[in-house]
């Protein structure tokens, strides 16, 4: 067997935890994900750092907080620093032969570095998420095949899936929804939805259909969750093939999202802005058989995605760089620590908000920088054990509370900035950078 | 700390149960056309 184990690195954008069976969904949207659990590892509390896609992304390949990578906003003015850790490179270095099967890059030149090989199927496409996963395993498969037997890979492979539009095969039709009718005219109950420009551009397209506009907020969860199902299917015919290569047992495959989805919770309509748990609580699960991960372990303490690339690096045999935010997980998925995590998280958006959050196991505290256009306090506190879903802003009842820890998230990112050699904030110099938008698309 | 997982292995028959009368949802040419311009104006594609 080679010694350094293959990698491969799966990124579901969009994927909410809670809409998977092993994070305790009711409904069987991912079969194969759960089986890929129960013979691995699961982490149970996860959360991004940043959302969305742009800079969560930079966050797992660097192993930084965003205050320490500088990238807030999808679609910001920020740039990663030349320099900045980024895995695929210090696995380059480590021997690995490593390969994209991904469209960032396209977007951000970042987000190519240290890749020997960049495969982009979505170039087929004029909106890339449109890429599907048989698109993206055709590529990737193909591509490990022609790894040498010996050369150990890294293949990151990032499925666009379960980020909107919903438009799963229509072989799926039927599940998850409970009749009704989709089109009734008379349910409003999506029309907040087209406030927003991304719902109004929802509404203008895929929403339309033979049988009129789509107006059933559950008939919408359901085409989500489709794809969840849709998307299970690809990472099963991957893991198959990997099987089929005589690869599987020496391939470290760790698959998670770049954050969450809200369905319609807090007014946010399917899409990756706020930052309650449906949208900052991510999967995260490994597989490893030769690596000797700990199988039917699921670990409750908190973790953050920055600790995705020190964990791999961990895996590769490579050195772990100083000053990450992260830390490696190896151990404790071996068995060999004990499950341990992180008093506290905290993260934030500059994108249609720009606001951050801290996290304890019990407490949530969302400070906004600027008003956010849903009409939101600036300030919310939630008890997460007896309001899981966030609805109650405790901030009057509980004055205190709201201000220790409002204290408590100045000083640290304070600190933080201090660390990184930032003079400023970037998400107050950022702000939320789709606001203009927004404002437009209202007027 | 460890637990058992809860995952579920068995794989139900999507095609079972189809209503007919659902609509389906499509991204049509024309329409991923704006999707893509629309993002384009919303910075989230380039």
């Amino acid at each position: 067997m080679q010694a350094k184990p293959n990698i491969i690195l799966i990124s579901a954008d969009s994927l909410r935890a809670n809409h998977l069976g092993c994070y305790g969904y009711s409904l069987p949207t991912s079969p194969h994900i759960d089986a890929m659990a129960c013979h691995g590892v699961l982490c149970e509390n996860v959360f991004a750092p940043a959302i969305p896609t742009q800079p969560s992304h930079t966050t797992i390949f660097t192993g930084l907080h965003p205050l320490g990578h500088g990238v807030v906003a999808h679609g910001g003015k920020a740039r990663l620093a030349r320099g900045t850790t980024f895995l695929p490179e210090i696995l380059l270095e480590e021997g690995y032969t490593t390969c994209a099967v991904d469209t960032l890059f396209r977007e951000r030149i970042w987000f190519g570095r240290g890749y020997e090989y960049i495969i982009d199927p979505s170039l087929r496409h004029l909106f890339y998420a449109s890429v599907t996963q048989e698109e993206l395993n055709e590529a990737a498969i193909h591509w490990v095949r022609t790894v040498p037997n010996g050369k150990p890979f890294f293949l990151f492979i990032h499925y666009w899936d379960v980020h909107y539009p919903y438009v799963p095969p229509e072989r799926l039709r039927g599940l998850f929804y409970n009749g009704g009718n989709p089109t009734d005219p008379n349910n409003h109950a999506l029309d907040q939805w087209w406030d927003h420009p991304v719902g109004a551009m929802a509404r203008d397209t895929w929403l339309r259909t033979e049988k009129g506009l789509v107006t059933d907020p559950n008939y919408v969860t359901a085409l989500y969750d489709r794809e969840i199902r849709y998307l299970d299917e690809g990472i099963a015919a991957l893991e198959a093939a990997l099987e089929q290569m005589g690869i599987a047992d020496n391939t470290f495959v760790v698959l998670l999202a770049d954050h969450g989805e809200s369905m319609t919770e807090h007014r946010i309509c399917y899409d990756h802005y706020g930052l309650y748990d449906c949208t900052v609580q991510v999967p995260l699960i490994a597989r490893w058989p030769a690596g000797k991960l700990r199988a039917r372990s699921r670990l409750a303490p908190m973790r953050q995605l920055s600790d995705v690339a020190p964990t791999l690096l961990d895996a590769a045999g490579a050195e772990i760089p100083e000053g990450l935010d992260g830390s490696s997980l190896l151990k404790q998925w071996k068995g060999e620590d004990e499950p341990s995590g992180y008093e506290r998280v905290i993260g934030l958006e500059s994108t249609w908000q720009a606001k951050y959050y801290l996290r304890t196991k019990q407490h949530k505290f969302i400070l906004a920088r600027h008003p956010d256009l849903l009409g939101n306090p600036d300030r919310e506190l939630y008890d997460l054990e007896a309001d899981p879903e966030e609805n109650h802003n405790l901030v009057s009842e509980q004055p205190q509370l709201a201000a220790h820890l409002e204290k408590e998230l100045e000083a640290w990112i304070a600190e933080r900035l201090e660390t990184a050699g930032r003079t400023q904030d970037p998400v107050r110099e950022e702000g939320a950078v789709g606001v203009d938008i927004w404002l437009k698309h209202r007027a | 700390m460890e637990q058992e997982p809860q995952g579920k292995v068995v794989v139900p028959d999507p095609s079972a149960d189809n209503p007919p009368a659902e609509p389906v949802p499509e991204l049509r040419p024309e329409d991923e056309a704006i999707v893509a311009e629309r993002l384009r104006e919303l910075g989230y594609i380039e």
